[in-house]
């Protein structure tokens, strides 16, 4: 049985404190030009060269945060969350992944990492998804990343089944669309730009047609029954994307 | 027996004994003279001699059809194992590219941050600080081919949705987002759907899949001309394939180069100047062949160039049109003419 320890992630997210984050990579190119790159951007960094230093690290420091990249020597990225997931540490993680291996960001979401990038990311990127991540974790909570069952309202989501139902009728969607709506359930109340949504649709941007996006929300907000000016589930933000409006909760 | 010999009605077959067996008997007679009476009371003989005749020659025919076509397919496996092992090799090949690049990649990009943000006062200096952009841009641009390129093996290996897909509303998306296609308003665009005597049939696929092949087709056609050339895209149908084709007035591409234009990276001599990194065309051929079609380009300098893709119709509505003549089952997968 996980058990969860009461002082998990409290400490250094305090009113004011820097953010603790664990790096995890095993090429020291990456990690001597990020690690300065975040430290400046107001966090402190402790860098893990391979597995289970990175694991050795996140029970020492307790962080606030955790990057780890996938492929690593001894213990791989996504062995070392299923370790974190299993010990009760819901610290947000976010995975460095490779690019477009669609089943490789299904695995990622599945097994409870709160964000993933593609290598190689722009390191704005990186921080804005850090920060991201970080603010929505809830200290000794599990994050909605790694809860199996999601509820939004009268919207409810078997993660693991793939499966959703709208006021207790199932809902019939698109493999895409499902996609689309786990990860806007895991990501509530965050701006979506388009290109973010493509990414999590195809695992890489297009360099032409956003509209695969617009089509996807359609179909989300037709079986919803929402209204794009008075959204209660998916609103616009003009020029720049979409964002899930609705409160979610995990289902216990 | 008579499989192993198309072309030649069986009971054409039956007379080769009787045939043989009366040479056969002509020549025992015009030879043997005493042995007239002796041919003559042996029909049996005869029968049988002629049957042993025709049973050589069968099999003999027989044999030599089947080690032709046993070679034929043998040389046709080995045509096709070539082609998957190439395929194959080539895609091992951008992920090993792809897995080498993109750390050193990272590691650049995350380098020019810290220097961007780091020390305002050296790239306060005119031109350290325009070394860093360029520096900056170039590594976007790998990043961007690399990205590309990864795609490209994606889309070959990847899982494709097959869902229906109602072709005309796909050409409207298509033409209504021809407007986010920089300098598009300087073309003239033409939409050509039919409608009689009937709509496009369903065809099944990926619907964002095709709108990205039918896009990037306009976008190179709106690249690749001036301001007043026309650019049109047109479909039409001949029962078992949709073919829908993007063709322009534009600067057409010179014939050395038309074979090029569907491999990835391939770029013209009159495309270099004109920003991109040549994966649109290959990009577009992997679609309609994951879909089970075909890809096709005729050009001529100064005149323009018509691409069209070719796709198999798979679900026939309840609508589809009576066809007269008796329907050729033909393997949708199978080659067509362009």
């Amino acid at each position: 049985m996980p058990c969860m320890e009461a002082t998990h992630g409290s400490g250094m997210g305090g009113q004011g404190a820097r953010p603790v984050v664990v790096l995890a990579d095993d090429d020291d190119a990456i990690t001597s030009n990020l690690a300065p790159f975040l430290e400046r951007a107001g966090l402190t960094v402790h860098v893990a060269p391979d597995g289970e230093a990175a694991l050795e690290l996140v029970k020492r420091l307790d962080p606030d945060g955790c990057i780890l990249d996938v492929l690593m020597p001894r213990l791989d990225g996504r062995e070392v969350l299923r370790r974190l997931r299993a010990d009760g540490r819901w610290l947000p993680v976010v995975l460095l992944t490779q690019v477009g291996e669609s089943t490789e960001r299904a695995i990622a979401l599945d097994e409870g990492a709160d964000d993933y990038l593609n290598k190689p990311f722009d390191p704005h990127e990186l921080l804005a998804r850090l920060r991201a991540v970080l603010r929505r974790a809830r200290p000794g909570r599990r994050p909605l990343s790694a809860s199996p069952a999601l509820r939004a309202g009268d919207l409810r989501l078997d993660r693991i089944a793939r499966r959703a139902w709208f006021r207790d009728a199932e809902l019939v969607l698109t493999p895409k669309a499902m996609l689309l709506l786990d990860y806007l359930l895991t990501h509530p109340d965050e701006l979506m730009t388009r290109d973010r949504l493509l990414e999590v649709l195809w695992g890489f941007d297009f360099p032409v047609g956003t509209r695969a996006v617009d089509n996807r929300i359609a179909e989300l907000r037709r079986v919803l029954d929402d209204d794009p000016v008075r959204p209660q589930w998916i609103a616009t933000v003009p020029g720049q994307g979409y964002r899930f409006v609705a409160s979610v909760d995990e289902v216990r | 027996m008579t499989r192993l010999v198309p072309g030649l009605q069986p009971w054409l077959l039956l007379l080769v004994p009787v045939l043989a067996g009366a040479a056969l008997g002509a020549a025992l007679q015009v030879t043997e003279p005493e042995t007239r009476l002796y041919a003559t009371a042996s029909p049996a003989l005869l029968a049988g001699m002629a049957g042993l005749l025709a049973t050589i020659v069968l099999a003999g025919l027989a044999l030599a059809r089947r080690r032709a076509a046993a070679a034929a397919a043998a040389a046709d496996a080995a045509v096709r194992d070539a082609v998957a092992k190439a395929t194959q090799e080539r895609l091992r090949f951008l992920m090993r590219l792809d897995h080498e690049l993109k750390n050193p990649l990272t590691a650049i990009r995350a380098g020019l941050a810290n220097i961007e943000h780091a020390d305002a006062a050296a790239t306060a200096d005119a031109s350290a600080g325009a070394a860093v952009a360029s520096v900056s841009a170039q590594a976007n641009r790998i990043t961007q081919l690399l990205g590309d390129l990864r795609k490209l093996a994606d889309l070959e290996t990847r899982e494709i949705e097959a869902a229906p897909v109602d072709l005309p509303g796909l050409l409207r998306e298509v033409s209504e987002a021809t407007a986010a296609i920089p300098a598009a308003g300087e073309r003239i665009i033409r939409v050509n759907v039919p409608r009689a005597p009937w709509p496009l049939p369903l065809i099944e696929g990926d619907r964002d899949l095709l709108f990205i092949a039918l896009q990037n087709l306009v976008a190179n056609a709106v690249k690749f001309s001036a301001p007043g050339d026309t650019v049109e895209v047109r479909a039409s149908e001949d029962g078992s394939w949709v073919l829908l084709e993007v063709a322009d007035t534009g600067t057409g591409i010179p014939e050395d180069e038309i074979g090029e234009v569907w491999h990835e990276l391939a770029r013209g001599r009159a495309a270099r100047s004109i920003p991109g990194t040549g994966i649109g065309l290959a990009l577009v051929r992997v679609i309609a062949t994951r879909h089970g079609g075909h890809v096709a380009i005729r050009s001529r300098v100064g005149q323009g160039t018509v691409v069209g893709i070719r796709l198999p119709v798979q679900a026939r509505t309840e609508t589809a049109p009576a066809v007269a003549e008796p329907r050729q089952r033909s393997d949708p997968r199978g080659k067509v003419p362009a």
